[in-house]
């Protein structure tokens, strides 16, 4: 890297931008084990009060209970998303397919397109198909949102992998469908990890469409849980137990975006690109 | 080119001017088809699933959209079709636009008569069998004019009940008034009409059943409201300034920065910084939003702060328009910026060193290398970046509902957000479905139109390859 | 398996990369399909192995044509210029891969896969991934792959071309020595005109998706029937010179010069415009005919060394020649031409 310029007003500057984002967080994992008094700034006691939530369902519900729907909620997107993706974009990528640049070109479209939208039209169409309100609604869309992100991932990350593999698996004598499964698929597993990860942080932050689709449903998420207990009177709006709840809510994200950092960025990058 | 006699001996050679003149025409359209890649039903069968998803919950949402951006449909009148009925309510409505207080009155009048129907209305009520069946076998067949008389007749039965009251209970199941009844088909309230004022002229039989309809009709009256009424122009305006200020100060301007500043750092404070902006964008939104709250709010960290430097100290979030805006413009901006950063980050290490390296030996300032090297190369990217987030700008509307939820009054509120609040998410309780489909409408053309002008500018065309495999 | 190619067409969308092509390739001989890249070369390989559909003509492996056959069902061996080597399978799974999925049993695929380890020399390489290979080993585990489950055919894509110059070398007579003990038809596609005449019974030269000339490496040489092969061939190249015809003679253009019509060829028109190959061996002999010009260039090849000599036209002659200390740059020469070996060429670039 260059060295012959001064970096430290950057760093300054650069600095000032960042401290509102890192006070918040600090203030997240200080806050959820000190008591601070109203109208002062630091904390004057370590309490571990804040996370009785997690033995005592009559503070803010059970929430383990929720902690597993939120576990189901996020694996079944991992598992939809990667599954249908990983055979969609192959089909997109690399076999001949009828229309097939029109179809990449929706994808393209919805790829970019504000699907959120959507959501009269959605809610709509599960009223229709009796799905309002129910788990696998919920997941369904939240799922199909996804797709056209997961599929032009994919379809990237198939793009990437050379022609030659793939002639050499039919001159072997391989079907297509072994060439995929057995030749191909292997190449990808960076980018079928870095989707699966994506839709696992896509899921498990999800409060949108659980709250708007299935409102009354018995299966309630930890993001509906957490909003449940910030919304009561603004009078006893306890922020310590919000940011303790919030910080076991987050806990799994961060731990997960830690181990999978790079290949995140690898997505990120790479799905954006075209 | 002139072949010559030797070369054409040769095996193998033909001349090709010469061949392809002489070949007729179909041979050449039979020969086309014979090479063009081969269908792949795995392609199909692997396809399906994605396909099956998206057409049930992208596409059939967005032609529902359409559909019922034309329908004045609302939770009051139901989804699927309604039906016919006249409420008290409705014929004081009516009567106040002009119908005749007689038509009106003729219209809530009872009957009461003594058929089959009514007799098992009364059982199902719970009547005592007994006195039911003497009911039956006296009266069967006859009308009264007014319930008095019915039940000075019902008196005269030996099982009557011997309260008042029940016997009034009793008396119920048999008058009849086409008030508050639903009829499922135009026809059926037209004969009930009918038959309990005959009188009605048909001019106002139809007036009062079309209002009585209670099912959805279609309508442009979503579009003609949404062309006339002020609030559009205001959305349009809040929306325009949030895309904008978010965009231009965040995601590109914010995100240039953070890229080029870590690009110039040591490695370990760079992903240290890099990390840290990532944190908003993979934070839960009802997390984050609150640690907003809690940042922004009355007893929060910045009044706080700002109370003891003696600034002014208020809800920044709800207090004033100004700090508002500011907090759902910089709120949004935070995890855009994360967008921007990877991105020009990544076009950043594909500047060849060499260039850096050789304008520092030229002696150019760290800015100037920034404006005359770094930014030029990057403007594919900053262009990128700013349709794909104006396009999710304009349909983000979770954080604002969360946060300010359009306040204070109606400053913040931008165009998703209303269309979402006035089709799912409304104090009243009327969710107005077909006036909510047509604001989203309008999103779902807008963003289409910019997808496809985005689609043509970063020429789509050059990234669809032909399958090598032609079998 | 003899193959053989009859018209054979291939357009991409409405380009025509090949037209009505006819090619024969003898049961067990190794031919080149040497030219330029976008000659066409590789679409050919690519469509006898069938990856590309034909748009016209057959092909025909034996008496049978296969030109609606997937690659599944042709039994072609191929070995491609990266190798295409399964990153995530070891030598042997990747061996052992073709066998697999015809579903051959466990024992005789160890038997096979060891077998032809044995034969192409990699026994000791086998639990390795191909990222832990060298080029040449690579090449030779693609080359196993490729004949493990005795195709028909076996197809080399460039298959020297990743490999550094002492390598080159080593694998071009493997190849050629495994192509012998197997006995398979094999086509070579390359650019390089010393891979396509050291491995090669034949070589077929292409350009612009036509064949020009099919020939022993030799014949071919000695031989070409046009001004593009003879250009393509010889190391250092051949050096044109423009002409003209002058009854039995050649009179070089705006040189004061005359060199005989070589025997055998056929007489141009008089004042006909024409052109004249020199290869640099037949320039600077003892007797024949002179030629005088000034040495321009001297490039050292250890053995030997290539002098350029600039005709007063201009036209730059090359003689190849035993190094020689009293010849430097600027020094006028007078060498001469043998002249029965001298190359005539009309001017569309048929041989006279």
């Amino acid at each position: 890297m260059t060295r012959n310029f001064s970096a430290w007003p950057v760093l300054l500057v650069l600095s000032l931008i960042s401290l509102p984002l890192a006070i918040m967080y600090a203030s997240v994992f200080v806050d959820s084990f000190t008591n601070t008094p109203p109208g002062a700034i630091l904390p004057n006691e370590f309490t571990l009060a804040h996370w009785r939530f997690l033995v005592d369902p009559s503070i803010a519900g059970n929430i383990w209970v929720a902690t597993l729907n939120t576990f189901i909620f996020a694996l079944s997107m991992v598992v939809i998303v990667t599954t249908i993706s990983a055979m969609g974009g192959y089909a997109v990528s690399r076999l001949n397919l009828p229309y097939r640049r029109f179809f990449l070109a929706g994808i393209m479209v919805m790829h970019a397109f504000p699907s959120v939208t959507l959501i009269i039209g959605v809610f709509l169409v599960l009223q229709f198909a009796g799905l309002y309100d129910t788990l696998a609604g919920v997941i369904m869309v939240k799922a199909t949102l996804m797709l056209p992100f997961g599929i032009w991932i994919m379809k990237g990350f198939y793009d990437a992998v050379p022609w030659e593999i793939e002639m050499a698996g039919v001159q072997d004598g391989a079907s297509r469908f072994t060439v995929w499964r057995r030749l191909i698929l292997p190449q990808v597993k960076p980018g079928l990890i870095a989707l699966g990860v994506f839709a696992f942080l896509d899921g498990w932050g999800e409060y949108l469409l659980p709250r708007i689709l299935a409102p009354t449903s018995e299966f309630r998420v930890l993001s509906v849980y957490l909003q449940q207990i910030s919304v009561t009177d603004s009078i006893n709006y306890d922020f310590n137990l919000f940011k303790s709840v919030g910080l076991y809510y987050t806990l799994p994200v961060l731990i997960v975006f830690i181990v999978f950092q790079n290949r995140l960025m690898n997505i990120f990058g790479g799905g954006t690109k075209g | 080119m002139i072949v010559s006699n030797t070369t054409s001996a040769e095996r193998g050679i033909r001349s090709s001017a010469l061949t392809r003149s002489t070949e007729p025409a179909t041979d050449t359209v039979r020969a086309a088809r014979k090479g063009r890649a081969r269908t792949s039903p795995l392609g199909l069968v692997m396809l399906a699933p994605a396909l099956a998803l998206l057409v049930a919950f992208f596409f059939a949402p967005v032609v529902l959209t359409t559909i019922f951006s034309f329908t004045n449909m609302t939770s009051a009148t139901g989804i699927s079709g309604g039906a016919y009925v006249i409420t008290p309510n409705l014929l004081r409505d009516l009567e106040w636009q002009g119908m005749a207080p007689e038509a009106a009155q003729s219209l809530s009048g009872e009957t009461i008569s003594v058929d089959e129907a009514a007799l098992e209305r009364a059982a199902a009520a719970g009547v005592d069998p007994d006195f039911l069946e003497e009911i039956e076998d006296e009266l069967l067949g006859d009308e009264f004019d007014d319930a008095r008389s019915f039940e000075r007749e019902l008196k005269t039965l030996p099982s009557r009940p011997r309260r008042v009251r029940d016997l009034k209970l009793a008396a119920e199941p048999f008058s009849q008034s086409i008030l508050n009844t639903r009829f499922a088909t135009r026809d059926e309230a037209a004969t009930a009409i009918a038959s309990i004022a005959p009188d009605l002229s048909a001019e106002d039989r139809n007036t009062v059943l079309s209002a009585a309809y209670t099912g959805w009709v279609w309508t442009t009256d979503n579009f003609e409201r949404l062309a006339t009424t002020p609030e559009t122009a205001r959305l349009i305006t809040n929306t325009a300034l949030y895309v904008g200020f978010t965009l231009s100060l965040f995601n590109v301007g914010l995100g240039l920065f953070l890229a080029i500043a870590i690009f110039y750092m040591p490695k370990t404070s760079g992903t240290i910084f890099s990390v840290l902006w990532l944190l908003p964008r993979i934070t839960p939104v009802v997390l984050y939003t609150v640690m907003w709250k809690w940042f922004t709010w009355d007893d929060g960290f910045l009044p706080v702060v700002a109370e003891n430097l003696g600034l002014p100290a208020f809800n920044y979030m709800k207090g004033s328009v100004p700090t508002a805006w500011a907090t759902i413009v910089s709120l949004n901006g935070f995890i855009g910026a994360s967008f921007g950063m990877i991105l020009f980050s990544g076009a950043l290490r594909a500047i060849p060193q060499q260039q850096l390296w050789a304008s520092e030996v030229d002696g150019a300032s760290r800015w100037q290398q920034v404006r005359r090297i770094i930014l030029p190369q990057l403007r594919w990217p900053i262009l990128f970046v700013t349709c794909y987030q104006s396009l999710s700008l304009l349909s983000s509307y979770e954080q604002i509902w969360l946060t300010t939820n359009g306040g204070p009054g109606n400053t913040t509120n931008v165009w998703a957000l209303e269309a979402f609040r006035v089709a799912l998410s409304n104090y009243t309780g009327n969710l107005q479905y077909g006036y909510g489909a047509a604001m989203a409408l309008v999103l779902v053309v807008a963003g289409l139109a910019l997808s496809i002008i985005f689609l043509r500018l970063f020429r789509f065309n050059e990234l669809v390859e032909k399958p090598k495999i032609e079998f | 398996m003899p193959i053989q190619l009859q018209d054979f067409t291939k357009r991409f969308d409405n380009t025509t990369v090949i037209e009505r092509m006819n090619l024969e390739v003898h049961d067990g001989e190794m031919l080149a399909l040497l030219g330029p890249s976008g000659c066409g070369k590789s679409t050919t390989l690519l469509a006898i192995s069938g990856i590309h559909r034909v748009n016209g003509g057959q092909i025909l492996f034996g008496e049978e044509d296969v030109s609606e056959q997937p690659s599944q069902k042709r039994n072609v061996g191929v070995v491609f210029q990266n190798y295409a080597l399964y990153p995530h399978m070891t030598a042997y799974q990747n061996i052992a891969f073709p066998l697999e999925v015809r579903g051959m049993g466990r024992e005789q695929i160890d038997k096979e896969v060891r077998a032809i380890a044995a034969l192409v020399h990699i026994e000791q390489y086998l639990e390795r991934r191909p990222g832990q290979l060298s080029g040449g080993q690579q090449q030779r585990v693609a080359l196993a792959r490729a004949l493990v489950r005795k195709p028909g055919v076996l197809l080399l894509d460039e298959p020297l071309a990743n490999l550094d110059a002492k390598l080159r070398l080593e694998m071009r007579s493997e190849i050629r020595r495994i192509q012998q003990e197997t006995g398979i038809t094999a086509i070579l596609v390359t650019h390089d005109q010393v891979e396509a005449m050291s491995m090669c019974d034949r070589i077929a030269i292409m350009n612009e998706g036509q064949i020009i000339q099919i020939d022993t490496p030799t014949e071919m040489y000695r031989n070409p029937k046009t001004q593009f092969v003879a250009g393509f061939l010889g190391n250092p190249p051949i050096a044109f010179v423009n002409g003209r015809a002058s009854g039995e003679a050649i009179r070089l253009d705006a040189d004061e010069v005359t060199l005989p019509l070589p025997t055998g060829a056929r007489r141009p028109k008089d004042g006909e415009p024409i052109v004249v190959g020199i290869r640099p061996e037949i320039f600077g002999v003892n007797g024949g005919s002179p030629i005088g010009g000034r040495v321009s260039f001297v490039e050292t090849q250890g053995r030997e060394n290539l002098y350029d000599v600039a005709l007063p036209s201009g036209a730059v002659l090359r003689s190849i020649q035993p190094v020689r200390h009293d010849i430097s740059v600027g020094d006028q020469v007078t060498w001469g031409v043998n002249p029965d070996a001298l190359m005539v060429f009309s001017q569309d670039g048929t041989r006279l």
